[in-house]
């Protein structure tokens, strides 16, 4: 069994992936998100985030319960209420774009914390893992957001046209040389009592 | 709601900063006193072979326990930032053929971060005592530079950017699993991420699918992977 101490490390990290991908799920329903009006990569980059925080969700799961604690199955309660607010006012792919963006700054700064802070060298191996995962899709959501801004949204193409790309496209995606945690959740937020 | 002002503040000024004031807090309290496993060499023992006169220079460094994993970082980091600088450097000179300003961009910044990297973890190794790493001292050294020899478009580069990264980013991943003090776990945890934001940017302009690799440390080196 694992640390009692990383129970509510792993319950929260769980909370965020659940409202991630909550998001997501919604964010396929809109036709900017997942609709046919989609942009190809903003389509392609929320249904592979849907895969991999089904992933994220199953393994903070099993070292949940191994760490012997309950497994965290509800959104995170201080970002849900913003998510529901801003869904509404969705309108287009640099909505779509922006909310995504926030949650997964979130989660991958919470995520890099708890390997700071958790002690068994097995989930911290796997929660870096799923915080590198986050900041790819970070990433790749600065870069659209960049394209864009530029109102020319024939830049956000796969495969892209390099040619046509800004050069700020290709540093965009990496504004950090190491990865910030200032906006990491502290670790009770989403702690089941 | 927007993303907007919940990133970083660009390649310079301060991230690079923030990123130094991290290394300063990660980099104090003897931070790996305790991952010196053995004691650097001593002189011989009394009544011992005489020491070989070809032996005036210094032994090359060996590393074990955490500091092993660091200098896997530090030379693994150290690579990829000199691999993406000389590509950089090439593709200025003309050497690829015409390559657009995304890609040299990309390959500028991408290196500079690694080699911040590999000066972190080095800096962890000296404050623990131990010598920093010299170089690049990896079994993988040769066949990754003689795919960047081989390289004759823009393309090529970004798919071994792309290699390399996902090495980097597997390893540094298995690294803070591996590592035991505080100092070392923190500087894995940060590292790892940019480095696959180097590879989700290099996929990207390669216009390959987004998504993670199912298992996070797939292709990571191990400290047998280093020659000293």
């Amino acid at each position: 069994m694992r640390a009692p101490t990383d129970v509510p490390i792993l319950q929260t990290a769980s909370s965020l992936v659940e409202l991630t991908s909550d998001t997501y799920v919604s964010l396929q329903g809109l036709a900017y998100g997942g609709g046919a009006s989609a942009l190809v990569p903003i389509r392609t980059l929320l249904a592979a985030a849907v895969e991999d925080l089904d992933r994220a969700r199953r393994d903070l799961a099993q070292a949940t319960r191994e760490a012997g604690g309950r497994v965290q199955t509800s959104p995170d309660p201080a970002y849900a209420p913003v998510v529901a607010q801003a869904l509404p006012t969705v309108r287009g792919p640099g909505d779509v774009v922006g909310l995504a963006l926030t949650l997964e700054d979130v989660l991958a700064q919470t995520l890099v914390r708890d390997v700071v802070d958790l002690s068994s060298p097995d989930v911290r191996r796997t929660v870096a893992g799923h915080a590198t995962a986050a900041a790819r899709r970070k990433a790749l959501l600065l870069t659209l957001q960049t394209l864009l801004s530029t109102g020319r949204a024939e830049l956000v193409a796969v495969p892209p046209d390099l040619v046509a790309l800004p050069p700020a496209a290709g540093t965009v995606g990496f504004p950090d040389v190491l990865f910030p945690t200032e906006k990491a959740s502290p670790a009770t937020e989403g702690a089941l009592r | 709601m927007t993303g907007d002002g919940m990133t970083g503040d660009g390649m310079t000024g301060l991230p690079r900063r923030r990123f130094l004031l991290g290394l300063g807090v990660l980099s104090g309290a003897a931070a790996l006193a305790a991952c010196a496993d053995t004691a650097p060499p001593g002189p011989p023992a009394p009544g011992g072979p005489p020491a070989s006169p070809t032996t005036s220079t210094a032994p090359a460094p060996t590393y074990e326990g955490d500091a092993a994993l660091i200098a896997l970082g530090a030379a693994l980091s150290g690579l990829a930032g000199d691999l993406l600088g000389q590509a950089a450097s090439g593709a200025g000179q003309g050497r690829y053929g015409a390559v657009p300003g995304v890609v040299s961009a990309f390959l500028s910044g991408a290196a500079a971060q690694h080699v911040a990297h590999a000066e972190a973890f080095n800096r962890l190794l000296t404050n623990a005592g131990r010598p920093p790493v010299d170089g690049y001292p990896l079994l993988v050294e040769p066949a990754l530079r003689g795919r960047l020899v081989a390289a004759v478009a823009p393309v090529d580069l970004l798919g071994l950017a792309a290699d390399v990264t996902a090495t980097v980013s597997a390893t540094v991943i298995s690294i803070a699993g591996g590592v035991t003090e505080a100092p070392a776990v923190a500087l894995a945890a940060g590292v790892a991420p940019v480095a696959g934001m180097h590879g989700a940017t290099a996929d990207f302009l390669l216009g390959r699918p987004p998504t993670a690799p199912a298992d996070p440390t797939a292709g990571a080196l191990g400290p047998d992977a280093l020659t000293v």
